[in-house]
């Protein structure tokens, strides 16, 4: 029932965010709003498949990866996404720190790989690694700027919550509690609603800056 | 036994000797026509390997490895006409359509040969679900790719997503299907919903980009 509640919110509010994001576009014309509509849109497609068939059939899809695959797409998204926002000076922009990503990470994806399928996790980790990678070096960067470029470390920020509530989402469903509220899989996904939703506005003060 | 191979050369050779007729002029529509059918025996063959291996049963065939399967093998041809021909944006749009189409429409066939014509209502109300689902599918990657292919930092990840979102429509279409009752009237209802609402916005959309 818990599962069912966390999956249907994060699919109304992504969708929320989605038709929020697609506004703005329609208004803007900016590709950095079309790219955030399609990595929202493609996020909540997967979501309603998998809350549609936990709520028909009363288990996960467990043989093929549909909801996995749109996951996928919608990271790819996120990714374009945070290269378009990206200037030519930040892409050039080096610091020791970015490495705390593949650190943090590497590890973690040896965890789901013994807990998971083999290629859907190195995707989806390569991903969320270069995602977080992309994401530390703007946050340093954006924090030494000045002004309305400075307003962009929210986008980062927003990114960098994502990214590390899934990581803690994924580690916590290697060792499942239960199916109740006791179970911290269920509040690190309601996190990663909120953190969800908070990268429209993120967005939208990293491209009016 | 459905022997769809059979069935694809029964229905593939009037269209044949018709495009040899037509001239190059209809070549390519007839092409896709036959690109759309080939995908869909193929990913019947396909399907089944999947299902074998992992050792799926009906409905987790059908709503998993099925709209995979599907999609995936639409958007081959098209990636091959994209990156082979290289074709103007307003071209992309009609083949993917035609692609899924053939598609539908073969898939169809063989649903008749499996099941029998005797149902007209129920053939008629599945011909609209499904082809349309097809077709629609087929226009979220065929308008999809229209804006991003040009975009050459787009492309990937716009082709990838524009998958994603047609796997996913397929697979909850297919989804709603296989729990039967009221709610496959649902999923049959859907795709014309969907068709109806996308048309409906891109003419708002104009209306006003024109003031």
């Amino acid at each position: 029932m818990v599962e069912l509640i966390d999956n249907t919110l994060q699919f109304s509010v992504t969708l929320i965010a989605c038709v929020g994001a697609g506004i703005l576009y329609s208004k803007s014309r900016e590709q950095a709003y079309f790219l955030l509509t399609c990595f929202l849109g493609t996020f909540s497609l997967g979501t309603l498949y998998w809350t549609l068939h936990v709520l028909l059939f009363n288990y996960s899809p467990q043989v093929f990866y549909v909801s996995e695959l749109t996951w996928i797409a919608s990271y790819l998204f996120l990714l374009t996404l945070e290269h378009v926002l990206s200037t030519p000076e930040e892409r050039k922009f080096k610091h020791p720190a970015v490495w705390l990503v593949p650190i943090i990470c590497i590890p973690q994806l040896g965890l789901y790989l013994t807990h998971g399928d083999i290629l859907f996790n190195l995707l989806i980790c390569g991903q969320t690694m270069a995602a977080a990678w992309y994401s530390v070096r703007g946050l340093l960067y954006a924090r030494r700027q000045s002004g309305k470029p400075r307003d962009r470390q929210f986008f980062h920020i927003a990114v960098l919550s994502i990214i590390t509530l899934e990581y803690c989402l994924w580690t916590t469903s290697c060792f499942w509690v239960s199916d109740t509220l006791t179970n911290p899989y269920f509040w690190f996904d309601f996190l990663l609603t909120a953190a969800l939703f908070m990268l429209l506005p993120a967005t939208r003060k990293a491209v009016e800056g | 036994m459905t022997y769809i191979e059979n069935i694809f050369v029964c229905i593939a050779a009037p269209l044949l000797v018709t495009a040899l007729c037509m001239g190059k002029r209809y070549a390519r529509i007839f092409f896709f026509c036959f690109a759309g059918m080939a995908a869909c025996l193929l990913s019947a063959y396909i399907n089944t390997f999947f299902a074998q291996l992992y050792n799926a049963d009906l409905i987790n065939a059908t709503t998993q490895i099925a709209p995979v399967v599907e999609e995936i093998m639409k958007l081959l041809p098209l990636l091959f006409y994209l990156l082979i021909f290289e074709p103007k944006a307003e071209k992309i749009n009609t083949a993917v359509l035609i692609v899924a189409t053939g598609f539908a429409t073969f898939e169809n066939i063989c649903y008749l040969t499996q099941n029998g014509a005797a149902q007209l209502s129920f053939l008629l109300i599945r011909g609209f679900g499904t082809g349309a689902m097809h077709i629609v599918c087929g226009a979220v990657v065929g308008f999809g790719l229209v804006y991003v292919w040009p975009r050459g930092w787009l492309r990937v990840a716009g082709t990838g997503g524009l998958l994603g979102a047609a796997i996913t429509f397929h697979a909850i279409y297919n989804l709603l299907i296989a729990y039967g009752g009221t709610v496959q009237y649902i999923a049959y209802a859907l795709p014309v919903f969907t068709i109806t609402t996308g048309i409906g916005a891109s003419k708002l959309f104009k209306v006003k980009q024109q003031r």
